[in-house]
């Protein structure tokens, strides 16, 4: 997952008028949409919000200027879990349907049902839309300027102290990512190569994960070191200079909140 | 394992939130407490390893790859299941903030299971076995695979009570494939505490121990 770093925060860097937009509203919007679609019961209305919430994330994707394949890259990547927990959906019945009715029979007593598979395409679309507004949130947000809406917002400074600590050091760990595998690399080893013995291998990559644990432990302490080298303390936090949204930013989220929660209003009645 | 939104209704999010956020909040105590306020860094520092840890692919006999999780690991070597929280909890807010794994609604329910769980059983039974049997080794072992089990069950218990995956079938297939992948993880995670208590043995509880 720490490949991926790079990948997102490259795109965040981005200048479009989305990327621009206050952290913040960005937030705020897309924690909005995922709550509806989350909140909407389990039933065909999801489709129909789904559908539209669809439609506002793929404008404000085109707005932000990235490519469809950034967005298709990122959802390849999530995908395995919650495509295993929806595709054996529609083998099972579930408590969210009075009747099923069979729609094909397979060996080994395993039935494929109507409902089971209407109600695999509702966790779906619910699952689509969850991810595709963090993936846009995260595409166009740097970590630090999420942070710091976070921290407006009313996330305590202990919190995004220790997490834009933590974000920092990412990217510091990918780069030490990297120089192991080199190394493995560069003496022969490939965790995957099955003339080693399976045990051998699984304790060398435990002594890399001990050195990584070690080194991280070992930066930790340098890194503090330094902080109260120059005057950190535990009342000692970084000001986050108060930044009023536009009237323009502030009209799109009134617009977007409204959009969201009147379509979720509108499906759900 | 990270359960997606959509998978736990909306009301069950909420409460399994509230239970997370009681052991957040216990966490940050602990790391006030036992730490000092001021050595909160080196854990922000800590939860990067782990992140880059979990990068790392493991092979996994039948074909695929894996990765650790580490909540055992960073229990056993701080000392106390509260620093497995509190570091892991930081790793799944970028883990699904960033990059859009977990979920946010279902934040809470992973918390729970992957964090609290993990943490709690990784350390109670790594302290449990090494007093009964004295053997470091084989109760990291222990406290790694234990720690990733009983997660991967209550994550099928949490799919089970929201309606959104059979339990008995979720039981089952979970349960079955984590007691294998189980093993991997009680395996490396002996490995590594092998080697942080040989090249740093400061670092980790009743390190003689380990080493000796």
């Amino acid at each position: 997952m720490i490949d991926g770093l790079h990948f997102i925060e490259r795109h965040a860097y981005g200048n479009s008028v989305i990327h621009r937009m206050d952290a913040r509203v960005k937030l705020l919007v897309a924690l909005t949409a995922i709550i509806a679609i989350v909140a909407l019961p389990y039933s065909t209305m999801v489709v129909s919000l789904g559908a539209v919430l669809f439609t506002l994330f793929l404008a404000l994707w085109t707005f932000s200027g990235l490519s469809p394949l950034v967005y298709i890259k990122r959802v390849v990547f999530i995908l395995p879990f919650g495509f295993f927990l929806i595709f054996f959906q529609i083998f099972f019945t579930n408590r969210y349907y009075d009747t099923f009715h069979p729609l094909a029979s397979l060996p080994f007593g395993i039935t494929i049902y109507a409902e089971s598979v209407e109600f695999a395409l509702i966790l779906l679309v619910k699952f689509l839309v969850s991810i595709s507004f963090i993936i846009l949130l995260s595409s166009t947000t740097r970590m630090q300027d999420m942070l710091d809406a976070s921290r407006r917002l009313g996330l305590p400074a202990e919190f995004t102290l220790t997490l834009g600590m933590m974000i920092r050091y990412l990217f510091v760990f990918a780069e030490m990512i990297g120089r192991i595998r080199s190394a493995l690399a560069s003496r022969c080893f490939d965790p995957f190569d099955r003339r080693l013995p399976y045990r051998y291998r699984l304790q060398q990559l435990g002594y890399a994960i001990g050195m990584i644990f070690v080194r991280s432990y070992e930066q930790g302490e340098r890194t503090y070191t330094s902080m109260l080298c120059r005057g950190y303390g535990s009342d000692v936090h970084a000001p986050v200079p108060k930044t009023p949204l536009s009237v323009g930013e502030i009209s799109f989220l009134a617009g977007a909140m409204i959009f969201i929660v009147g379509s979720t209003v509108v499906f759900y009645l | 394992m990270h359960i997606p939104d959509a998978f736990i209704p909306i009301a069950q999010a909420i409460v399994y939130w509230i239970i997370a956020l009681i052991f957040i909040f216990l966490a940050l105590r602990w790391a006030r407490q036992s730490m000092g306020e001021e050595k909160v860094p080196l854990v922000a520092v800590l939860a990067a390893g782990i992140f880059a840890v979990q990068a790392l692919n493991i092979p996994i006999p039948w074909g695929t790859s894996g990765h650790m999780v580490g909540a055992a690991l960073a229990a056993v070597v701080l000392g106390s299941p509260y620093a497995g929280i509190f570091v892991l909890t930081l790793v799944l807010l970028v883990q699904g903030i960033v990059f859009a794994d977990g979920g946010i609604t279902t934040m809470g329910a992973n918390i729970v299971n992957m964090v609290v769980v993990g943490s709690f059983f990784g350390f109670y039974a790594y302290t449990a076995i090494q007093r009964i049997i004295a053997h470091t080794f084989a109760a990291t072992f222990v406290a790694g695979w234990l720690s990733l089990f009983v997660s991967a069950l209550i994550a099928a218990v949490q799919l089970g009570l929201a309606g959104t995956f059979p339990l008995e079938f979720g039981l089952l297939s979970m349960g079955l494939y984590h007691s294998v992948i189980g093993l991997i993880e009680g395996g490396i995670t002996a490995a590594a505490l092998y080697l942080i208590a040989t090249a740093r043995p400061e670092i980790v509880e009743r390190a003689e121990a380990v080493s000796g």
